[in-house]
């Protein structure tokens, strides 16, 4: 199973992605939903996301919020801030043409 | 494929801000970072037992298939950017940890640190004050302070103000006729408008009927505009103010305000008498507009139209007086003109002016024009200061590069003393420039420790190295602050200090070879090439501690020749004061009656043996000289000669215990209505009356015109110095100062045993009851006089002695620490040695000889060094040469003597060592 953080720049836009569907969800389920959507080829691995996901929220692409559960401990969960919106579209056109242009080299070659 | 932008680049601001906020809000990150993880964990657990697994078993895998938590919290901090801090925090903590743990090397480096940079922080403010400092106006660096230069031997006209002899041998100064002043201003074009002042010292201003001398300064009516200067109370001095007719106003120091008004707003329209004058007082000066003479603090500012009323001169008013040359001219710069183009254009304003003013004068006559920077106004004090504060700032320099190079030497010790725990670091994977960080951030830190100590010991001393260079009995008046630029430059230097004592120690552990430094037998091998940097430092340290010690004894002996030169008079029990009559009240006549009447009030007084009067006060750095020539002698180049003259009264001699050697001194009976007489020095006697008795001879002055009478020579007196210890007694003539038409102030010298309290109040109720508004000046002893133009050499004596000793005390630390180590890393050599045979005596001598090596390298190398660099303060000695070889000797003697000590310790240590324990210790 690949990782998905080593495909060059696929964490951040996977990411960001799978928060602006599904707001407000913690680091396990970015990395459930990641899982689950990709049918299990893609897997971010958590030593990787946490650290992405403090940087990305110092950058100011998504917020982080803390709720209490009701088994009273606390968990932190993530949601897309507007310069983090304008990310997104950026980083998944950039993503397009770049898979579009590997495709044709693909194909042609 | 290109690398992409999927990190996102942060502006640097909001990084710094959240690294700030990770740095000070360490713990909340850290505990929402335990719990962000924990939660992960947990829900990965509940998948698994979802999955069918046990609880235990699936919270055992969620923690191992996450990982160590730790290091991803690790990684999460070198995203906040936290890594660096966390370092740094722990390098610091363990520096703090070593340094707490070697106290006395701790305190040493501290100590030497603190003085260092104390003493450079205290120099630096002076010189920022003394020689750096603005005139406190807005944009003072366009101004522009008008001079001017004469040829050696063209035909000066008569000039009031100060003069240098510049590189050309010519005369410069500042200083113009008013009329000049004012035709030069009627033609500018390139400055915006010009400005005249003048300083005038010792005005007497009557307040409340309480006269005292203040300090003044005229100035022409634009020069409150012009300038810029602020007042922060009242008005300026406005053009209006200089009308014929105008009321007399003046303008006050903020200082002066603060002393003599309490800061009273009622100071505001107060009469108050300057030189019996009355004037009003109609503002007061911001307190950082000192006037425009540099290091001036002039209190009373008045409009230039007033001089003929408080300084009247017997010529008439000086603002139409063409021939003295005294008022002093500042201008602006225009925007867009370069000194060039405005000098040039200034020259030929200067030259039409100079024709127009005085048509009857030769061009060759003129001096050449110039422009000097104004931003200090008029600067005597750069010229007079530069010299010492340089000195001064390279002996501190040299001082703290010593106790630089003894902590090097020390650091370098210790960190070979540590090879072990640097290599054990490497070989656990500690990157070289990690350990090279650690030494570093050691040296840094007791940089910065001897910094604050240093910031904190100069700020305490501010004002005792200006206080050392002010005349005791005046008020002080340098007033160097110790603000932010001075605290940036102690920073700076403190950094320096650290990287300069850091890096060798650095440097040397990030190079600990792994492999040898766990070996402990190796070691004796590596010892010598490892402490070969740290020899060298102790022969360099050595060698500058010479140079600051030969300097300290040059400085030293020539306080000590100055205080022992023959004067020529006995300056023991005289008793000094002055009085400055105004000369808006006191005609030249009554001035002459006044000094008699006081010289006789005080000579009545109990317990004064002799009291006489002088018009300048003997060894006061004042002087007066005037050409005289034989009567009748023709060509006066030939004959004549320049004498230095005093006025002076009746037992003259006898009070200042002058002798004489042929003739007789002056009586009372020698005034106006008798003849004209003079008492002339052996020196003089000798220039103008070769092999012939000199009594009952006559001279004249120089200078030709009715005027010119004979005065007939009465007496010889011995040699004695006239204003300055340093000078040779120059040729003097003495006058009898009744026969004097034109008398200023007058200095009084009464010789009394009686204590100088008691006697005071005797004087002033004796002064008072002849004039109630006339105050004693400048009261002080004649050996109070005396040191006082010795200040400056006691400066000098005292910081350098300071700096040598600072430099002797290091210099034996630095050699003690290198022995003591080089003998504890050779214990087992030495052990070896004595067990096959050396006797202590031997070891001793072979620890010794090293010492003495050291110390021989470093006094040669600091010899030749001094040899080089004494000439450079050759003109401040005094009775001895620059590469005096007593000083020398002396200095290299005490140096050795203090390092052979020093090394004495460690080498009976050596000498002690037990072979037996020595070889077990391995």
């Amino acid at each position: 199973m690949p990782k998905a953080d080593k495909l060059q720049g696929s964490l951040d836009l996977l990411v960001l992605k799978v928060l602006s569907r599904r707001p407000n969800i913690h680091g396990y389920a970015i990395i459930a939903a990641v899982r689950e959507i990709s049918e299990e080829v893609l897997r971010v691995e958590d030593g990787s996301l946490y650290p992405a996901l403090h940087r990305m929220e110092e950058t100011g692409w998504i917020k982080g919020k803390w709720i209490t559960k009701e088994t009273g401990g606390r968990s932190r969960v993530y949601e897309l801030a507007a310069a983090g919106k304008k990310q997104l579209v950026a980083e998944e056109a950039r993503w397009r043409s770049v898979t579009f242009a590997i495709d044709r080299v693909l194909r042609t070659v | 494929m290109a690398r992409q932008n999927s990190g996102g680049i942060m502006r640097p601001f909001p990084r710094v801000r959240s690294w700030l906020r990770s740095c000070f809000h360490r713990s909340r990150i850290e505990n929402g970072m335990e719990d962000e993880m924990r939660f992960h964990v947990e829900s990965y657990a509940e998948d698994l037992v979802r999955q069918g697994m046990r609880r235990e078993e699936a919270v055992r895998l969620a923690r191992v298939e996450f990982g160590a938590i730790e290091s991803s919290k690790d990684e999460c901090r070198d995203a906040l950017g936290l890594r660096l801090w966390d370092e740094l925090w722990g390098d610091l903590r363990y520096a703090a940890r070593m340094l707490w743990r070697s106290p006395g090397f701790t305190a040493v480096a501290v100590i030497s640190l603190a003085l260092g940079i104390g003493a450079n922080a205290a120099i630096f403010s002076l010189a920022k004050e003394v020689l750096f400092r603005q005139m406190g106006v807005p944009n003072a660096k366009q101004l522009r302070l008008f001079s001017w230069a004469q040829r050696p031997n063209s035909h000066v006209d008569s000039a009031w103000g100060s003069f240098s002899k510049n590189k050309l041998g010519e005369m410069t100064g500042a200083p113009f006729p008013y009329p000049l002043f004012v035709e030069m201003r009627r033609h500018n074009a390139v400055m915006e408008d010009l400005v005249a002042f003048k300083d005038i010292y010792k005005l007497t201003a009557t307040v409340d009927g309480q006269a005292e001398p203040v300090d003044g300064v005229l100035v022409s009516g634009n020069y409150y505009p012009i300038l810029g200067a602020r007042v922060i109370a009242g008005r300026a001095i406005a053009p209006a103010d200089e009308m014929s007719g105008a009321p007399a106003v003046a303008v006050i120091s903020d200082a002066y305000w603060a002393r003599r008004f309490a800061r009273s707003a009622g100071v505001l329209g107060k009469p108050v008498d300057i030189n019996r004058v009355p004037v009003t007082i109609v503002g007061v000066n911001a307190p950082e507009f000192k006037g425009t003479k540099a290091g001036g603090t002039p209190e009373v500012f008045l409009p230039i139209s007033v001089q003929p009323e408080i300084i009247p001169d017997p010529s008439g008013s000086l603002l139409s007086n063409r021939e003295l040359w005294w008022v002093l001219i500042l201008g602006r710069l225009k925007a867009g003109i370069t000194d060039r183009s405005a000098t040039a254009a200034l020259r030929l304003s200067f030259l039409n002016a100079y024709r127009s003013t005085f048509p009857e004068k030769k061009e060759s006559d003129m001096p050449r024009f110039e422009i000097r920077p104004g931003g200090r106004g008029l600067d005597l004090e750069q010229q007079s200061f530069r010299q010492p504060i340089t000195v001064l700032l390279g002996f501190a320099g040299l001082a703290l590069l010593i106790a630089c190079a003894n902590l090097a030497t020390l650091l370098l010790a210790r960190s070979s003393a540590r090879q072990r725990e640097m290599s054990v670091r490497l070989a656990m994977g500690a990157a070289r420039w990690r350990v090279a960080r650690q030494v570093l951030t050691e040296a840094m830190l007791l940089a910065i420790l001897g910094g604050a100590a240093g910031l904190l010991l100069g700020y305490a001393g501010r004002n005792l190295i200006p206080n050392l260079f002010e005349y005791s009995w005046r008020a002080n008046t340098i007033d160097a602050p110790f603000d932010w630029g001075v605290f940036v430059f102690a920073f700076a230097i403190t950094l320096i200090t650290g990287l300069l004592f850091g890096i060798a120690p650095a440097w040397r552990s990030s190079k600990a070879d792994l492999n040898s430094g766990l070996k402990e037998v190796t070691r004796v091998t590596m010892v010598r090439s490892k402490l070969l940097l740290g020899k060298s430092m102790v022969v360099f340290q050595v060698s500058l501690s010479l140079l600051l010690l030969v300097g300290a004894g040059l400085f030293l002996r020539t306080l000590l020749n100055l205080k022992s030169a023959s004067l020529g008079l006995n300056p023991e029990h005289i008793l000094l004061f002055e009085l400055d009559p105004p000369q808006s009240r006191y005609t030249a006549q009554q001035r002459e009656r006044l000094f008699a009447r006081v010289q006789d009030a005080i000579a009545q007084l109990p317990g004064v043996e002799a009291a006489t009067a002088s018009a300048m006060p003997l060894l006061a750095d004042s002087m007066g000289h005037t050409c005289y020539r034989p009567r009748g002698g023709k060509g006066a180049a030939g004959h004549g000669g320049t004498a230095w003259e005093n006025e002076v009264g009746p037992r003259f001699f006898g009070t200042l215990g002058i002798p004489i050697v042929r003739g007789r001194g002056f009586t009372a009976h020698d005034d106006q209505h008798a003849p004209r007489v003079a008492v002339i020095n052996r020196t003089l006697a000798k220039k103008l009356f070769p092999g012939v008795d000199a009594v009952g001879q006559a001279i004249e002055s120089c200078s030709v015109g009715p005027l010119v009478k004979p005065i007939e020579i009465v007496g010889v007196s011995a040699d004695a110095k006239y204003s300055s210890i340093r000078d040779e007694p120059p040729p003097t003539v003495y006058i009898p100062y009744s026969q004097v038409s034109e008398l200023q102030s007058m200095t009084f010298e009464l010789k009394t045993a009686a204590s100088t309290g008691s006697i005071v109040p005797e004087i002033r109720t004796a002064v008072r009851s002849i004039d109630k508004d006339l105050p004693l000046l400048e009261l002080r002893t004649q050996t109070q006089q005396i040191d006082a133009t010795l200040s400056q050499e006691r400066v000098f004596a005292d910081l350098t002695s300071g700096f040598g000793l600072l430099a002797l005390v290091l210099a034996a630390i630095g050699i003690y620490g290198i022995m003591a180590y080089t003998v504890s890393r050779r214990t087992n050599e030495i052990g070896i040695r004595m067990s096959l045979g050396a006797q202590a005596r031997q070891v001793l001598g072979m620890v010794l000889r090293e010492t003495s090596l050291l110390a021989g390298l470093g006094l040669a190398m600091g010899a030749v060094a001094a040899l080089g660099l004494t000439r450079l303060v050759g003109s401040m000695l005094y009775g001895l040469r620059p590469t005096d070889p007593l000083t020398f000797l002396g200095a290299a003697v005490l140096l050795g003597v203090v390092g052979l000590a020093a090394g004495l310790i460690p080498a009976r240590r050596a000498s002690r060592i037990d072979p037996m324990q020595a070889l077990r210790h391995e």
